[in-house]
């Protein structure tokens, strides 16, 4: 007959519990280290090799590579790189295949913008992007 | 004159207590609903058409999108699928980490289900309380996998990550933490006589009509139907612990509320064991090529997730892309049932009618 008062026993004694919320945006959410966030890109440790594209499983990464300047070393560097962040999913198959640790997640997640164009982020964007990164990248 | 006439009633897409974009629509006759029509498809985004164009690799973070409320049984049901194809055997640790996130992530969802299954019936201090032991959950398995919903955490071998330093004990010690808390969920609802007013004794179906229908997960369980794969076909290490099917006969909108609270409680049992057998040392991934290929033939895997079983079918060429991927999305056949079990309910039965089912529509509509 009186269940609603055992129930009602219970919400009072959380009263004494602990706060669980944080006051975000004024103080930042602590996340773990392997936390999925925006990439940083380091344009000189890249060697252009494609892998991050190819298992992009939303076609989201675009690069370009050119001949290195210095004529007496082989291979190519970086020209250009984007990500658009319209498609990506922050799934970390790109840092997972890359094989000098260009690309690397951080912590960083907000994304909003006001107009979708501001979504699609270049080299010199992500090689800015340098606050949180994870520290351990490969199991 | 009194002139009575049928009405159409339009439930959804957004109605919150839809759990999604689902959309009902509804004669009623006064408030009786004469007949119910399910409309889906609101949240198709043709995973298994994409697939055949994506490496095995590329399709997992897609199987995280279907039931993004459970998504590390998705998560395995591919890899497990890919692997029986390619005949892996799984490294000891990694098989552990599979169970513990898979268990850890079941609680996760009958957690979520619990708490807005009551918000529907518009009590709205359980779904806090629900929110705030989930989050450890999820904290955990961020800790494990970097996302909180999206995984992305098994790979065909094994798994991407080891188990984070102390991870292990933090859910030693969630175990008894939760299970101090079950109580005070029975507390505060279970024996609430509105609750049981509203639930008990609708939305009844048979044994039979329950196997008819090709319910399955808890859904089949709350009939009498004593069928878990976990138990009956164990796949994984799940042979290895302890625990039990929790069924009821009733079959009714009540049965289905005590069987999950069971299962959270069997889940519980498992992670301890898990955590106890818990290999010390070893690898996580096991050998595979780079590039992972499925031998040319087909195979078709099943296991026990949190709304019913998963089943994968994967036919391959040889090729590193599929020819053709199917899942079975257990909520899309549960969901078939409820234009029987609306008809001739009153409407202030219908959200705890569906609510009961349980369904994710990113797994309806696939």
């Amino acid at each position: 007959m009186l269940g609603w008062t055992k129930g009602l026993a219970y919400t009072l004694k959380q009263l004494t519990r602990d706060k669980v919320t944080y006051d975000y945006p004024n103080e930042p959410i602590p996340l773990p280290d392997r936390f999925r966030g925006i990439q940083k890109f380091y344009p000189e440790k890249c060697i252009v090799c494609n892998q991050c594209v190819n298992i992009c499983p939303t076609d989201c990464i675009n690069l370009t590579g050119k001949k290195h300047p210095d004529p007496t070393k082989k291979g190519k560097i970086i020209d250009t790189y984007d990500i658009n962040f319209e498609l990506c999913i922050l799934c970390d198959l790109c840092t997972e295949v890359c094989p000098t640790e260009a690309i690397i997640m951080t912590n960083n997640f907000e994304l909003a913008e006001y107009s979708r164009d501001n979504l699609f982020k270049n080299l010199e964007w992500l090689d800015e992007n340098d606050e949180n990164i994870r520290k351990v990248n490969k199991p | 004159m009194i002139r009575t006439e049928e009405m159409l009633l339009n439930v959804g897409p957004q109605h919150p207590s839809t759990h999604g974009v689902f959309r009902l629509v509804l004669k009623i006759d006064g408030e009786i609903i004469v007949e119910a029509k399910p409309v889906i498809g609101y949240l198709h985004r043709g995973t298994e058409k994409l697939a055949e164009n994506l490496q095995y690799t590329q399709i997992i973070p897609y199987t995280d999108r279907m039931d993004y409320v459970s998504a590390m049984t998705n998560n395995y049901v591919l890899v497990h699928a890919v692997e029986t194809m390619m005949g892996v055997q799984i490294p000891e640790r990694a098989e552990y980490l599979r169970v513990l996130a898979m268990e850890l992530n079941r609680v996760a969802s009958h957690l979520l289900w619990w708490g807005t299954f009551i918000l529907d019936f518009g009590a709205t201090s359980p779904l806090l309380y629900a929110f705030r032991d989930r989050e450890m959950i999820l904290n955990l398995l961020n800790e494990l996998s970097g996302a909180r919903l999206t995984f992305n955490y098994m790979r065909v071998g094994g798994v991407k990550w080891d188990a984070p330093e102390g991870w292990i004990e933090k859910v030693a010690e969630f175990v008894p933490y939760l299970r101090e808390q079950l109580k005070g969920y029975h507390q505060l609802v279970s024996g609430n006589e509105i609750f049981l007013n509203r639930t008990k004794n609708i939305g009844i179906y048979t044994k039979e009509e329950a196997i008819q229908y090709s319910l399955s997960g808890p859904n089949l369980r709350s009939a009498g139907v004593k069928w878990d794969l976990r138990k009956d076909e164990p796949y994984s290490i799940y042979d290895r612990f302890d625990f039990n099917i929790v069924t009821r006969d009733e079959g009714d909108v009540l049965a289905r509320y005590h069987v999950r609270m069971g299962e959270i409680v069997e889940s519980l049992k498992i992670i301890e064991q898990a955590v106890q057998q818990f290999p010390k040392q070893g690898e996580i991934m096991a050998k595979v090529p780079k590039i992972i290929k499925a031998p040319k033939g087909e195979a078709f895997v099943r296991i026990e997730g949190s709304r019913g079983e998963i089943g994968c079918y994967i036919s391959s060429d040889g090729k590193k892309e599929p020819y053709r991927l199917k899942f079975r999305r257990p909520s899309f056949y549960n969901l078939q049932i409820l234009p029987k079990l609306l008809e001739g309910e009153s409407i202030s039965n219908l959200i705890a009618i569906l609510g009961a089912v349980d369904i994710v529509l990113g797994e309806v509509d696939g």
